[in-house]
């Protein structure tokens, strides 16, 4: 019984002490500059900071010969592009309360239409990319409808549909590797402008405006309060379907302009490329959410924690780390970032007596609500 | 009664609790005998769930605090061994939804490796059946927890907590257990406390519904600012001392300006849907339509409806001359209308955004700016504006409304909608689970909201609330409207009489207590 209530009132630990009745309202203030600064700074708020400072003194000191060398930053940065822009397609989702599981097909299913496209249909370049995206979208679309209008749970409708995209993916291709795309077609992913190849800045000018439609604009807001509680969000006039379509359409495009994007920086139409993306987009979107907006799925966190991530896996693969490593880090990273939001969420009273023994014998800072009046 | 002792059982003395810059408790004592039930009232902020957290270990107090418990041979236990007798029940009862009562009373039994044989169906069953009837209850213990009553639920959160006890020398501590209550129910629950209590337990009762604790508590203890301001017999207090004690002041009935109402803003005939049949009703600028009505006479539903929150089946709906399509609650708030419902949590806020983004959420259109941008700054400043309108404390816009306390939440609920500058505002229970003090202002939020043109319909279980706000109460019994009465003939025993059926000439009024209210139909 003692634990349920401490469960249940972990959350309101910060109405219980309340406001004194005599003081007046109006007299809050914003906590001083010193403070918000600490709290920015906090690891709670960029522990991926931290874990890049860690990861990159260890590499740096363990195997700093070919760790340190600007070619091996240069191709992190262009390998890593790619998963970052499906991470960064699946925050929208994610922020609309749709856990897309079928990220990773998607991915499959645009690599392999662009493929076909190009070498057996001879489409030209801009028309291949336009059906692609066509393509994308109508997965989106197919989604939505799943969940929306059949009203079956996001969970086991991306689940399923992922299983009928990879059907789809292995009808279109008959299970073969398809070849010839061009070379025309291939510069796309590998051209390079100032050092870095054209994916980099795809995936930087597709994160600008997400992050502005999510974060600045009426239509994010509405995103955030669909994800956060569907009913209410209705209540407020907000059309919560329109928004989960936007959603999974946004999605859908995203992760079919990377699924082109792997076509074309190998060259090939490769059936399994995709499923591969599904861990890292997931551990990405969610130990990103642990990063600034503390606790909400946001796009620089999410690019941030893809970048980190991969500097961990490629340190492992420089140093020699058996092959496994890479899935071993990632599987590790989403456990530890979904346990760290249990953590910030709920304070237990253990969690309280750590923090009460961190803060010691000086005065304590306001932390997080509990003493925040 | 059977009470084997009546000596103190918990005692609980020097009670502090301090977060930097506040004092939450100060100094409290708490003695409980045995057979006696204790209500605990307070504003939110007085220290009553800070209390309730020192009991359960939630908090480590200040120094200087000491709980003990007294057991049947005399014997005094301290630290966890007195912590063992305490039981808790907490508003959200800790039930599993989606198992049946005979499943929710074996989860926390000790079963060591025998967990693993097969459950003893037949035996379990009685077993539980037993349980539950001590408590008076009956109810089918092999349906799934999420098909009983609330208050059965409530009787099988305490048979679970009481089962096991080996003596009489234990204390239940109830927080705030009836806050989703009907008030039929909450006199089930009473029932079952008494039994509690009358087999020698000592009883801790938490709630801000003051009818409740006096119907049901023996002593009465009220908490303000943290500190004890009266520890008395609750048969020396009325309901209005009781407010008067934690507010720190006695709070003004809402002063009742007769206004003129304007031109019809509202206007529905023929409306079906839920438990409504055909209803007629009309709202104009101005005024304060108040609507009541026993559960299930489509009192809780009306609302819903009209907004188009649920889809209606027939009928029409005309916001200010212009008829609205059901189900379409985007057009409804772009016609001008808002609407409060009764489930806060679930329905009336996302919880996890903060003030700020719940406030702008309904109407966002005159805080863009080119390219679609949101004027943060813009927005920030009428946040800031409105949280000083309605007294949110604490008045920081950037916390999330999960940490509010309740009648906090309801206040950025009601500012969202008044922010709209709305025609016609519906409320569903506007007060529930909000303590007294967010009340009066939640009630001066509304009457100037009339003030400023909006037609406001008010649905309640709350007599008491309909009678002081409303100008004209419509009475509603099994989905059609029974009778109108306007503010001069409106009282609290007449809106009880009408909503049973009882009429105006049919004998004495039997039934004034509005606790007692809704026990005929049941």
């Amino acid at each position: 019984m003692i634990e349920q209530i401490r469960h249940a009132t972990a959350d309101e630990a910060a109405s219980a002490a309340g406001a004194p009745d005599d003081r007046p309202p109006h007299e809050w203030q914003p906590a001083p500059l010193a403070v918000r600064a600490r709290q920015a700074l906090s690891f709670q708020n960029i522990s991926a900071i931290y874990i890049f400072v860690l990861l990159f003194v260890v590499f740096a000191l363990w195997i700093p010969s070919t760790f340190l060398t600007w070619g091996t930053w240069r191709s992190l940065l262009s390998d890593t592009s790619i998963t970052c822009l499906v991470a960064v397609g699946l925050v929208v989702p994610i922020a609309a309360g749709v856990v897309d599981l079928a990220i990773g097909t998607e991915v499959g299913l645009g690599a392999i239409v662009v493929a076909w496209l190009l070498a057996d249909r001879h489409a030209s370049i801009p028309l291949a990319i336009a059906l692609t995206f066509v393509c994308g979208a109508a997965v989106g679309v197919i989604i939505w409808a799943l969940i929306t209008r059949a009203r079956i749970n996001a969970f086991i409708a991306t689940l399923g549909m992922s299983s009928v995209l990879l059907a789809v993916i292995a009808w279109i291709s008959g299970s073969q590797q398809i070849l010839n795309l061009g070379a025309g077609f291939q510069t796309l992913a590998t051209n390079q402008l100032f050092g870095l190849t054209y994916p980099v800045y795809i995936l930087l000018a597709v994160a600008v405006v997400v992050w502005y439609v999510l974060e600045k604009t009426p239509a994010g807001r509405r995103v955030y309060a669909t994800g956060g509680n569907p009913e209410a969000a209705g209540l407020a006039g907000i059309r919560t379907s329109h928004v989960i379509l936007l959603s999974t359409i946004t999605c859908g495009v995203i992760s079919a302009l990377a699924g082109l994007l792997v076509s074309s920086q190998l060259a090939t139409g490769d059936p399994t490329i995709g499923t591969p993306y599904l861990l890292p987009a997931f551990a990405a979107v969610f130990l990103g959410s642990t990063q600034f907006r503390g606790g909400r799925p946001n796009i620089w966190g999410t690019v941030l924690a893809a970048y980190v991530l991969a500097v961990g896996v490629k340190g492992f693969q420089l140093a020699g780390a058996p092959i496994w490593i890479p899935d071993l880090f990632n599987g590790l990273a989403l456990l530890l970032a979904v346990g760290m939001a249990q953590f910030q969420k709920t304070p237990t009273a253990r969690t309280a007596a750590i923090r009460r023994l961190l803060r010691g014998a000086r005065q304590p800072i306001s932390d997080r609500g509990e003493n925040q009046v | 009664m059977s009470a084997p002792s009546t000596g103190t059982l918990l005692s609980a003395s020097g009670l502090s609790k301090t977060f930097p810059g506040l004092k939450a408790l100060d100094n409290v004592g708490l003695q409980v005998s045995s057979g006696e039930i204790v209500a605990v009232v307070g504003h939110n902020g007085s220290g009553k769930s800070t209390l309730v957290k020192i009991l359960a270990g939630v908090y480590e107090p200040d120094p200087g605090a000491q709980v003990e418990i007294r057991d049947a041979s005399g014997q005094v236990l301290q630290g966890q061994a007195a912590r063992s007798r305490l039981h808790f029940i907490h508003q959200d009862l800790g039930l599993v939804e989606t198992l049946n009562a005979v499943e929710n009373l074996g989860i926390g039994r000790e079963h060591g490796w025998r967990s693993l044989l097969p459950a003893r169906a037949a035996a379990e069953r009685r077993r539980a059946e037993q349980l539950i009837a001590r408590f008076g209850a009956r109810f089918d213990v092999l349906a799934p927890i999420s098909r009983l009553s609330p208050a059965e639920r409530a009787i099988l959160a305490i048979a679970r907590a009481l089962d096991g006890w080996d003596g009489p020398d234990n204390v239940l501590v109830l927080d705030e257990p009836t806050t989703a209550f009907r008030e039929s129910e909450v006199k089930r629950l009473f029932e079952a406390i008494r039994r509690v209590a009358k087999s020698g337990a000592g009883i801790v009762f938490i709630s801000h519904r003051l009818d409740e604790v006096l119907g049901l508590a023996d002593r009465v203890v009220a908490l303000r600012d943290g500190r004890i301001v009266a520890d008395e017999p609750a048969g020396q207090l009325n309901h209005d001392q009781i407010v008067e004690l934690i507010a720190g002041h006695a709070i003004a009935e809402v002063e009742h300006s007769a206004q003129t109402a304007g031109d019809p803003v509202l206007e529905v005939s023929g409306l079906r849907g839920g438990t409504i049949r055909d209803l007629d009703l009309s709202l104009r600028a101005g005024e304060i339509l108040g609507v009541s009505g026993v559960l299930g006479s489509g009192r809780e539903e009306l609302s819903g409806l009209l907004f188009g929150a649920i889809r209606r089946d027939g009928g029409t709906v005309t916001l200010s001359r212009r008829p609205l399509s059901p189900g379409d609650m985007s057009a409804a708030i772009e016609g001008g209308m808002g609407f409060v419902p009764a489930d806060r949590r679930r329905m009336g806020a996302v919880i996890d955004m903060n003030v700020r983004e719940n406030l702008t959420l309904p109407f966002m259109r005159p805080l863009r700016r080119r390219f679609g941008r949101l004027d943060g700054h813009a927005e920030r400043a009428e946040t800031h504006r409105w949280t000083r309108t309605v007294g949110l404390r604490p008045p920081d816009p950037e916390r999330p409304l999960r940490l509010l306390s309740g009648g906090n939440q309801q206040k950025v609920v009601l500012a969202k909608w008044l922010r709209t500058e709305p025609r016609v505002l519906l409320l569903d229970e506007p007060s529930q689970g909000v303590d007294v003090g967010a009340k009066a202002t939640i009630y001066e939020l509304i009457v100037g909201a009339r003030e400023a043109g909006t037609g406001v319909l008010i649905c309640s279980s709350e007599t008491k609330e309909l009678v002081s706000l409303c100008d004209r109460v419509l009475v509603l019994q099994q989905g059609r409207l029974a009778c109108e009465l306007p503010r001069d003939s409106l009282s609290e025993e007449r809106l009880v009489r009408e909503e049973l059926g009882l009429g105006i000439n049919n004998g004495r009024p039997s039934v004034g207590q509005a606790n007692s209210k809704e026990s005929e139909i049941d």
